[in-house]
């Protein structure tokens, strides 16, 4: 390049498509998104955080819990579960033999195989997953098989990943769970759990509390450090306060005095209570459990 | 080392000069391959600027494949399809009901009450006389807007307001409406809402 | 000092116009440098130790974390490499650096801003935002303060002696266009009263943190590199052709990368950024052609000194960069996202390439920048070591930390507290990394301020000189 204009053209040119791509257009497709309906359902999702949650949201910026925190959820794949729910007037004992009667065909050999393995040393309890499948035409078709001879089954849409085993979420992340929040904390490293439905796992804002002062307590060997300047330390007044940690004797205060959270530790409280995602979408389709 | 000399040319001045030479026409190649393997790459996981389409859904076809079709999610959808072809006209599409036309039925008693039953002769048999919905009184007359329609359309179209606009209620299937019908006294009158009280729910 | 009539050509004279602005941005880069070690080091350590120094809320590890990238990206690698980069263009243009003053003034404002910034972080007014999480009235001084050295450096490359463009000057000047428009881009999106809602705002920001962490020190480390090799190895920058290639490559493509695998965003754009991570190893490619024919067989041996550093800034780019473009295929970025490798790909982008780079450049220029040597050269060497050495133990075991905790937690019958546990022996070591990387980093920093102090105290005698011979006309060196 012979000019410094030509330098700066290329650049210009450069940079201005990547602009286009990864701001323009992001903020063009998502930037006007509005809520959407819990799938088969016309409930609006997500709602607006009030009160000490939108609070707390801010809390959680001011000390940088995103930087051992996420806040989202992978997925990996999505299959259809076919599950057994009732036995008709079987026993639990002739049901595999029974099962790998109903498929003779040669291509649902692999479905019989499929069958047998999953029952195999199944002791009657139910439900029970017959056969997971990505293939949702398959699982219904064999659900309808099925129900054709009096068993009771279901087909399920079930999220796969390992973040989902792992039971941080049924389904992934997708754009409008983050709408209303302001700044988004979506974390790039997870030195401690995901956090997307730690409103779902730990619904109970003691335990939170108990956590962010002496997070020991919960986590024997965690390496979270403690909060504990969110929290007062006072004598006990006249009657204990209701707000009062209740903490195992290790981590309790000393005899007389109390442990008190203050307002950023009820907000943060209270945000992390509101962290739930557990809802099927459109674009992230399951089906809940009942 | 810097160079003491006054002369202004790069090379004598101790500054660094380049090799003349075109780039390598190898490099340019590879670039055009990988351009065309990102090409296909694109074409298979991107669901083409979809809005709605996440990995690990491959498009927007893909996605819409692993909706839920059956049960639920139809009967809704036909519930609603029949409820704002007969029943949206006065009850509003948002179910809020007209002052004057309708009464609301998002947040009706008479919607949303566990057993089905007393809801469904109102259409199936229409309602006159004074009637208490959420709180307000209502004292109009409504035709039997229901008795056209078949079982299953009746049933989807309960369904649908028994859980929409908040309203959380059981579905109502076509069977149910079918012994409902078989059981209506013929030549039928409007129910009233001493009638509805006698029913069981 | 040898006074000329044709001073404008003169090297000396080219360097002596530096020389206060010079010190004044590498004066604070080096400041910046330890405190954001220290910072970082107190962070790491705060993994073994969770409650050392758990008392203060200043030092919670969240906001230590971000304050300490912070303090290394803005506090000392972006202005020594402005620095580098005004003395490249001046030496480039054969030609002193026009309006002298302002970029002195910038760097001043360049140091108030990075302080502001980091005292903001540390007090709770962090932004939120990766890369970004200096408060506005930071964000708007750094802009400033860049803005101004961009027009000095403009003005030194526009009144230009010689014509004839080289390949740094592709590399820096585009560098200088860059930073502004996506520090602007990033701060009015993200850090106003207009946030956009929703996913867009980390959508921007992994565009912001791309385009700034690796395309912006990959442009002023390769445009630094390109100078310097040939330089000291006596030859010329091989093959034009692969650096234009190199350069354009790198800008096209390198600017889409940045968008994670598992992001909650439609599917096109992490889609978009694999493709664009694989284009980009191709620019690497190049970069890698033109060093190795440049550097290897030249009569220049290594000798800790300068060379060193810049040859090895250079591989830990391709290292860095191979690692970025891996962590961006999506069956290794369900094992590595969110994981210690991401962390460890910065710390070798930041550690073993820019500021690698950064001190082998500076090393080469200050002295003849000063007129003298430095104060301490064996310093200097005993910097390469603990450097090299340094950024060794730091990223290598956090990377393998990565790949054996993103294994761990792949399997999801493997709890949560084992994987983490067993990551914390990886991470011992990496402390010790950064600890050597501190003592390197205090090492450099005794240079600077021993050449500061030399000169100041040579100004000073100057003025004394001055003022007790009224009638000899002497020069008042500036």
């Amino acid at each position: 390049m012979k000019t410094g204009i030509a330098i700066f053209v290329a650049a210009f040119v450069a940079l201005g498509a990547s602009w286009c791509g990864f701001v323009l257009a992001p903020a063009l497709q998502l930037g006007g998104a509005k809520q959407t309906v819990i799938l088969q359902t016309t409930d609006n999702w997500p709602l607006q955080r009030t009160g000490d949650a939108t609070l707390g949201l801010q809390v959680y910026r001011a000390y940088g819990c995103a930087a051992c925190h996420t806040e989202q959820v992978r997925q990996t794949g999505v299959a259809s579960e076919v599950n057994l729910t009732g036995l008709g007037n079987r026993k639990a004992e002739d049901f595999s033999a029974f099962a790998k009667s109903l498929f003779v065909l040669p291509e649902l050999a692999g479905v019989t195989n499929a069958f047998a393995a999953s029952l195999n040393g199944w002791n009657g309890e139910l439900p029970k997953t017959l056969f997971t499948t990505t293939d949702v035409e398959l699982a219904s078709a064999l659900a309808e098989r099925l129900k054709a001879v009096g068993v009771k089954c279901e087909t399920r849409l079930v999220a796969t990943g390992s973040d989902i085993a792992r039971g941080w979420g049924s389904r992934q992340s997708v754009a409008v769970d983050y709408l209303y929040d302001q700044p988004v904390q979506l974390g790039s490293m997870r030195a401690g759990p995901d956090l997307a439905n730690i409103g779902v796992r730990v619904p109970d804002a003691n335990l939170h509390l108990n956590h962010l002062y002496a997070p020991k307590s919960v986590t024997p060997n965690s390496t979270m450090p403690s909060f504990k300047f969110l929290f007062e330390v006072r004598k006990i007044g006249a009657a204990p306060s209701a707000d009062a940690l209740n903490l195992p004797k290790e981590f309790a205060a000393a005899p007389g005095f109390e442990i008190v959270p203050k307002p950023e530790a009820k907000q943060l409280a209270a945000y992390l209570l509101s962290l739930k995602a557990n809802v099927p979408l459109y674009e992230a389709p399951f089906t809940p459990v009942k | 080392m810097s160079d003491e000399k006054k002369s202004c040319s790069v090379s004598s001045a101790g500054e660094p000069v380049s090799e003349r030479s075109t780039t390598p026409m190898w490099i340019i190649v590879t670039t055009l391959i990988l351009f065309f393997i990102g090409g296909i790459y694109f074409d298979r996981h991107s669901g083409w600027f979809d809005a709605k389409v996440y990995a690990p859904y491959s498009s927007a076809e893909t996605l819409e494949a692993y909706q839920p079709k059956s049960g639920e999610a139809a009967l809704l959808a036909r519930g609603k399809k029949n409820y704002e072809a007969v029943c949206g006209t006065c009850h509003g599409p948002d179910g809020l009901g007209k002052p004057g036309q309708a009464p609301p039925l998002a947040g009706s008693e008479w919607v949303t009450a566990k057993g089905f039953n007393r809801l469904a002769h109102i259409p199936l048999m229409g309602l006159a006389g004074s009637i208490s919905v959420a709180g307000k009184d209502w004292n109009m007359n409504m035709a039997a807007m229901g008795a056209a329609l078949p079982d299953e359309d009746l049933a989807a179209v309960l369904s649908y307001i028994r859980s929409s606009w908040g309203n959380k209620a059981s579905s109502v299937a076509g069977d149910d409406i079918k012994q409902i019908r078989s059981k209506m006294p013929a030549g039928a009158q409007p129910v009233t809402h001493d009638m509805l009280m006698q029913m069981p729910e | 000092m040898n006074p000329n009539e044709n001073k404008s050509c003169c090297t000396n004279a080219i360097d002596a116009s530096l020389r206060v602005p010079l010190l004044a941005l590498f004066g604070g880069a080096a400041v910046w440098l330890v405190v954001g070690l220290v910072l970082g080091l107190i962070a790491g350590i705060k993994f073994h130790a969770p409650e050392f120094l758990g008392g203060c809320p200043l030092l919670t590890y969240g906001r230590l974390a971000p304050a300490a990238n912070d303090a290394v990206l803005y506090g000392f690698c972006i202005p020594a490499a402005l620095g580098v980069l005004l003395w490249i263009f001046a030496r480039l243009s054969q030609n002193q650096l026009a309006l002298p003053l302002v970029p002195v003034v910038a760097a001043n404002l360049w140091h108030l801003g990075v302080f502001i910034g980091t005292a903001g972080i540390l007090l709770g007014g962090s932004s939120g935002h990766t890369w970004l999480e200096y408060p506005r009235a930071a964000a708007v001084i750094l802009f400033a303060a860049f803005l101004l050295i961009a027009a000095s450096a403009a003005a030194t490359f526009g009144w230009r002696r010689e014509q004839t463009l080289y390949p740094s000057h592709w590399f820096l000047f585009a560098a200088l266009l860059w930073f502004p428009w996506i520090y602007s881009t990033a701060n009015l999106f993200l850090n106003s009263n207009q946030s956009p809602r929703g996913v867009v705002q980390p959508i921007i920001g992994w565009w912001f943190a791309n385009n700034l962490v690796f395309v912006w020190l990959a442009l002023v480390g390769v445009g630094i590199a390109f100078y310097f090799l040939p330089k000291i190895a006596g030859r010329s920058l091989a093959s034009y052709g692969q650096a234009l290639f190199g350069f354009l490559a790198l800008i096209f493509f390198g600017s889409w990368c940045g968008i994670p695998q598992g992001a909650p965003v439609p599917a096109w754009l992490p889609t978009v950024s694999s493709i664009a991570a694989v284009l980009t190893l191709l620019p690497l490619l190049s970069i890698l052609i033109v060093t190795v024919k440049t550097t290897f067989g030249a009569n220049v041996s290594c000798n800790d000194g300068s060379f060193c550093f810049i040859r090895i800034g250079i591989m830990s780019f391709i290292a860095s960069g191979i690692l970025y473009i891996s962590a961006a295929c999506p069956q290794y970025s369900r094992i590595l996202e969110f994981t210690w490798f991401g962390p460890a790909q910065t710390q070798l982008q930041l550690f073993g390439f820019a500021a690698m780079i950064l001190f082998g450049a500076i090393y080469e220029l200050l002295p003849s920048v000063m007129d003298k040597p430095l104060p301490f050269p064996k310093f200097a060497k005993l910097h390469f070591w603990f450097g090299l050495a340094g950024v060794v133990l730091l990223v290598v075991p956090l990377a393998i930390s990565g790949v054996v905790q993103g294994e761990k937690l792949a399997d999801a019958h493997i709890a949560f507290a084992d994987a983490n546990a067993a990551t914390l022996k990886f991470l011992h070591i990496s402390a010790t990394g950064q600890l050597f990387i501190l003592i390197g980093a205090l090492l450099f920093a005794a240079n600077i301020f021993a050449m500061t102090i030399q000169w100041k105290l040579g100004v000073a005698k100057t003025v004394i000189t001055y003022i007790k011979s009224p009638l000899e006309t002497a020069e008042v060196k500036s």
